[in-house]
């Protein structure tokens, strides 16, 4: 049982209270997931510049860690910015080359370094136990943006650390993220298609393969909407996922309808959530009506393009 | 009559249970449960002949094993409403979660709006009337009593009934396994007007009649491809 949300601005003006919204909506459902929180937070682009939050080892002084890292970093790309917060490395850096590429050169560079998340507006940003302790380490209260995904975890199969937490990048696709609620049954087997190709795992977590999934359709070329439907024609078990990039949310469900999902929605943005007492905790004035989202089903919501642009 | 009032806001669910329960040992009839937050387990267990009015959403199992009371919800509801009710009546305004009318003994449930997968799964007896649509695997598995949709069904619409009766005012995507369609007769007509039109519901659609096929009641060599599909 886990809970997972997320917050879509359609007006497209890219200051919504995104951090203030997610830490609400999750405390509604922190008795869903007390083991780990995590927010996946879409902010204004940062011109050509990416953002990574790299998670610099298991023990030890992270802050110490995090600038060696940072200083050997500085060897290959032109780093902006360096600063260790909590468990992490906040590099605001610019690359002209794949982001696989760049992801593999960061990870090589000393044992237990793996990049959290990678983008133009992405921040992920998780950690073991609850929500309320997640905004006293990274104050991601004052964050504003434009939309973004929560996810509390109960974990069932997996360990319980940073890695395994949600919400998931998408490695390889800058600005992709996922969370997902359920347990998706042919994990081992697409796993093993997916280890043959030498695409690195980062977890035990079966939750990891909906973001392995996403990039490499996407790699072949297909957009999201359409690697979603596909999703749904090669993911067996039980799940409500999210997934978002840099201007689109987007949910999918497992065709049995398994597992919930609560959509409010008005004129002005979308709100998602396992249980509708996150969006009521989230949205107490506001007379939002609510469905549940159908079996077998995706959707999108996208920023109008120029839009997305004009940030 | 005599009216009572309940802000929920700052309180447990397990306060306001004790609440509308104390409200009831002091003989009111009437109680409204103002800013409910979609909170589960609301009302549940009750079994005096209470109304009960939630104002705004409520959450999981809302007017679950009750007995007697009349609910109404101006709002949406989340999974499992009503479940298992042995009598009584609930109103739902906006829409419902899965599992609406889950394995009810008896009573009614109206959700004038949508419900999701499995509405009236395993019902026992009374009542499930849903104003819209419905979703995956609706009646799935009924035993008794009606449920009637006045919308669309998505796949599997009554798939494995026992007995009871399903009323479909639109489209379904698919029927479940032995299952048999039919159009209503005049007297079911009689019994749908009556009921629909007490809560207001529309009673102008083309229903059709489904019940079980009877096929699945006992093994028979002959019907094979029907168990194996179904197993």
């Amino acid at each position: 049982m886990c809970g997972i949300v997320g917050f879509f601005d359609k007006t497209g003006s890219g200051n919504a209270p995104i951090g203030k919204i997610m830490l609400r909506m999750l405390e509604a459902l922190c008795r869903r997931g007390p083991d780990s929180a995590g927010v996946a937070l879409y902010g204004p682009a940062t011109n050509d510049a990416l953002v990574l939050n790299v998670k610099v080892g298991e023990h030890g002084d992270f802050r110490e860690k995090g600038l060696q890292l940072a200083e050997k970093i500085r060897h290959f790309a032109r780093v902006h910015q360096a600063s260790v917060l909590g468990e992490y490395l906040r590099l605001r850096l610019e690359w002209d080359q794949g982001v696989r590429q760049l992801q593999k050169q960061i990870e090589a560079l000393s044992e237990g370094v793996e990049v959290v998340s990678l983008g133009k507006q992405l921040e992920i940003i998780k950690q073991v136990g609850s929500p309320d302790a997640l905004n006293h380490t990274y104050g991601i209260d004052s964050f504003v943006g434009h939309h973004a995904l929560g996810h509390t975890r109960m974990s069932t199969e997996s360990k319980v650390d940073l890695s395994h937490s949600q919400p998931f990048w998408a490695h390889g696709i800058a600005d992709l993220a996922s969370v997902h609620n359920g347990h998706i049954t042919n994990y081992h087997k697409l796993r093993r298609q997916y280890e043959q190709r030498d695409i690195r795992f980062y977890t035990e977590n079966d939750s990891e393969i909906i973001g392995v999934f996403l990039a490499d359709q996407m790699e072949h070329g297909m957009d999201l909407k359409d690697a979603l439907k596909a999703s749904l024609r090669t993911f067996d078990g039980s799940y409500s996922y999210l997934a978002a990039s840099a201007n689109t949310l987007a949910y999918a469900k497992d065709r049995f309808a398994y597992k919930p999902l609560v959509i409010g929605e008005t004129d002005e943005f979308v709100a998602l959530a396992t249980e509708e007492v996150a969006i009521r905790a989230a949205f107490p004035n506001e007379t939002i009506s609510t469905r549940e989202a159908p079996a077998n089903y995706s959707h999108t919501w996208s920023v109008p393009q120029e839009v997305a642009v004009n940030y | 009559m005599k009216k009572a009032s309940i802000d929920c806001r700052g309180k447990t669910t397990r306060e306001i249970n004790v609440q509308i329960r104390d409200f009831i040992a002091d003989h009111a009839t009437e109680i409204e449960i103002l800013s409910p937050a979609a909170r589960h387990n609301l009302g549940v267990a009750t079994i005096e002949p209470v109304k009960m009015v939630f104002d705004g959403s409520v959450g999981y199992f809302c007017g679950g094993m009750i007995d007697g009371p009349e609910i109404l919800v101006r709002g949406s509801a989340g999974w499992g409403l009503g479940e298992t009710m042995m009598g009584g009546t609930i109103v739902v305004e906006g829409n419902a979660g899965n599992g609406a009318g889950a394995a009810i003994r008896n009573g009614t449930v109206v959700v004038r709006g949508h419900a999701a997968a499995r509405a009236g799964i395993s019902m026992k007896g009374g009542l499930l009337m849903i104003g819209g649509s419905v979703g995956y695997m609706s009646g799935f598995m009924m035993q008794k009593g009606t449920l009637i949709v006045c919308g669309d069904a998505a796949e599997g619409l009554a798939d494995s009934m026992y007995l009871g009766t399903v009323y479909i005012g639109g489209k379904f995507e698919s029927l479940g396994h032995d299952t048999e369609v039919s159009e209503p007769t005049d007297e079911d007509w009689k019994f749908l007007r009556e009921n629909l039109s007490r809560f207001e519901l529309p009673c102008d659609r083309p229903f059709r009649k489904i019940v079980a096929g009877r096929r699945l009641w006992n093994f028979d060599k002959k019907d094979f491809d029907i168990w194996k599909a179904v197993l």
